[in-house]
């Protein structure tokens, strides 16, 4: 009797244990903390989570509409570097899933290389432009505003017929900046306004929110930390439901400040307090504040120009290739 | 008839037992004990996301992380997705090596962050990364682990006298010579002349930009291949001069187009079989003129006519020699603000 209960039970075990594992493959592909060969506590704790995880299987059946779509608002101008700069920044994007990337030109026209470009970029793309007025192209006064701004409108009026709520996330991203991938994990989660560090940026290594308690009390950086959101355009994304619920918050141009740019968005749309502080409660580094060389053409000839024409960059946008008239060395 | 009834228990009891062996050998669960490089995709997709949530104190330290504590802490919506891990090895493609000197500054893991980020799109790829260290930094070393690229991690520091003495231009001083003559060096070992693998030797920078489309044109390079550069020389472009029926006969440059090899370090790839029928071919660390560096290897591989043009014949501008500018960072003051543990 008990010989057959035993090789019963040992007969049904292994079944059992297959069962488990392949329902969680099927649902999720997470790893399985319940069945690693690792120490009592974690492994207890990992399959306390495993089972919740088993248990949400139906909802994670259709992962891909389950996401937020994070929107990426890139402001670009034409110069020698920018095929090279969004061909990065685009190798960056497509690792990311349901990422939208709105490009705003700063031009009268849609360029050809960046409408080749989108053509080819391989993820979901909006091409827009408008032009910068010259009086606002002074050094000094904060740049891509405007194109910041049309960004801004094109999500908003996309989606004023749709019904709430609209998950997604918006956030600025410069096209000379680096992302690493975890940044889009972390922003993601935004219910509002989330904020993190970001390297090499006001003068230091990083500049950072600091956070107590879960909560943002102050900012470390290097340029006038007296703002009242000292954090640069790539360290903050907002909700895409905090967009639509402010639909006068744009970016200023009439009696904007240099630097406060970003304060003078902010806040209109949050609170310091409201503020969800990501990356390790702003301990870790995920985005980089990396600016490109200004590429040496030198040795550009005037005249005798090569027989094929190659698209590197926007030729016409080079009037200052005219003052190398005097130092221009052998043409061919 | 007790016999063959024994046997049957016995057999449905083994069953499955075996079975579950074979899942589980297949399946996540083994990715505590899988360090190896060539995984499964979901060995990888795991790895990425128990090190992506790992404390910030272990920055410092190797990768042990603690597993348990991020699980419960992270949120469960971001673990579907199935990027960031390569496209699946294949046993026919040719393999890229591409080998990246790096050196050790501010923009550091910014640079190799975003190299590995194109990387991750690219199928059959294998970065050697040789740092310019006298050890293999902790930095570099999490960074490989979690982009989930295949990866060899390699060092050499070059010695003061060669950093400062080579040339007084110092524009002119070849960097990353000994770094990529050790990643040759790793090749010649790892792999045999007598059955040499299908692939490329790629020298690439961890500042310039990369299309997708260049791993494409050097996967089936015969010999060595060519193609056009953005930004050197003082041009838009620099790029081999192709005659109609498709042989390189020049240099479309502005800077000493009588080289040898009037090209980029990043304008060319080698096949793997030639780097190994020549064992000697290595970069010269002394006597190289400025701009010559790339000439020291190719001539002891190749001549101009054995060239292989790429790119629509040397028409198409597939990667940029993007420089980044060095971060100001004039707050940190001489002893440092930040803190140092918090890693950039």
């Amino acid at each position: 009797m008990k010989s057959q209960l035993f090789s019963r039970f040992l007969l049904l075990l292994p079944w059992v244990l297959i069962v488990i594992i392949v329902l969680d493959i099927d649902s999720s592909r997470a790893p399985l903390p319940a069945l690693a060969p690792r120490g009592g506590g974690g492994g207890g704790g990992g399959s306390g989570g495993a089972r919740p995880a088993a248990a949400r299987a139906p909802p994670q059946r259709r992962p891909e509409a389950a996401l937020p779509t994070i929107y990426a608002i890139t402001p670009t101008y034409s110069r020698p570097v920018q095929k090279a700069e969004l061909t990065r920044l685009a190798n960056t994007f497509r690792q990311v899933a349901r990422l939208h990337w709105i490009l705003v030109e700063d031009a009268a026209a849609r360029s050809e290389l960046v409408s080749r470009f989108v053509a080819g970029a391989g993820l979901p793309c909006t091409h827009l432009h408008v032009p910068t007025p010259r009086r606002y192209k002074r050094p000094g006064l904060p740049r891509a505003t405007e194109q910041r701004n049309a960004g801004l409108a094109w999500l908003r009026q996309r989606h004023q017929h749709l019904p709430p709520p609209q998950p997604g996330v918006l956030f600025f991203a410069d096209d000379d900046n680096t992302y690493s991938l975890e940044l889009f994990q972390e922003m993601r989660t935004t219910r509002k306004v989330s904020v993190w560090p970001v390297g090499l940026v006001g003068g230091r290594r990083y500049e950072r929110p600091v956070v107590e308690n879960g909560k943002v009390v102050g900012w470390y950086t290097g340029w006038r930390a007296d703002r009242p959101f000292a954090i640069d355009m790539a360290g903050f994304a907002v909700s895409l439901q905090v967009i639509l619920s402010h639909p006068k918050a744009v970016f200023k141009r009439r009696g904007s400040q240099p630097g406060m740019q970003e304060s003078d968005f902010l806040k209109q749309i949050t609170t310091v307090e409201e503020l969800e502080p990501k990356a390790n409660n702003c301990t870790k580094v995920l985005v980089w504040h990396t600016r490109t060389e200004k590429v040496n053409l030198a040795n550009e000839p005037k005249y005798h120009l090569d027989t094929v024409n190659i698209e590197v960059l926007q030729a016409q946008e080079l009037p200052w290739l005219e003052s190398l008239e005097n130092e221009l060395m052998v043409v061919w | 008839m007790l016999r063959r009834r024994n046997l049957l228990t016995t057999l449905l009891i083994a069953l499955p037992w075996a079975l579950l062996l074979t899942l589980w050998h297949q399946y996540p669960t083994t990715h505590y004990l899988s360090l190896l490089r060539k995984e499964t995709d979901e060995n990888v997709t795991s790895k990425a996301l128990l090190n992506g949530t790992s404390a910030l104190r272990e920055e410092g330290l190797p990768s042990c992380i603690r597993q348990q504590q991020s699980i419960r802490a992270t949120p469960k919506v971001i673990q579907n997705y199935v990027y960031s891990r390569p496209p699946p090895w294949s046993d026919t493609l040719p393999t890229i090596f591409v080998i990246t000197p790096t050196y050790t500054r501010p923009v550091q893991k910014a640079e190799l962050t975003r190299l590995a980020n194109t990387f991750l799109h690219v199928q059959n790829l294998h970065w050697v990364v040789v740092e310019d260290s006298p050890r293999r930094t902790n930095l570099v070393s999490n960074l490989l682990e979690k982009a989930g690229l295949n990866f060899t991690h390699l060092n050499v520091e070059t010695p003061k006298s060669l950093k400062l003495g080579l040339s007084w231009i110092p524009s002119h001083t070849p960097r990353g010579t000994l770094q990529r003559n050790l990643g040759l060096h790793w090749l010649r070992d790892s792999f045999s002349n007598t059955a040499p693998p299908e692939g490329v030797v790629y020298f690439a920078d961890d500042d310039n930009t990369y299309s997708l489309e260049l791993f494409e044109e050097m996967r089936y390079t015969r010999r060595v291949s060519v193609w056009p550069v953005a930004f050197v020389g003082g041009l838009r472009y620099e790029s081999p001069k192709v005659s109609p029926a498709g042989k390189v006969v020049g240099w479309k440059t502005v800077f000493d187009p009588n080289r040898p090899f009037a090209i980029d370090m990043a304008g060319f790839a080698i096949s793997i079989k030639l780097i190994l029928e020549k064992p000697q071919a290595s970069f010269k660390l002394e006597g190289v003129k400025g701009g010559y560096q790339e000439t020291s290897l190719l001539k002891d591989l190749v001549t101009m006519d054995g060239l292989e043009p790429k790119a629509a014949n040397c028409t198409k501008v597939l990667v940029w020699h993007t420089r980044t500018e060095r971060p100001t960072l004039v707050n940190e003051g001489k002893r440092g603000f930040t803190d140092p543990r918090v890693e950039v």
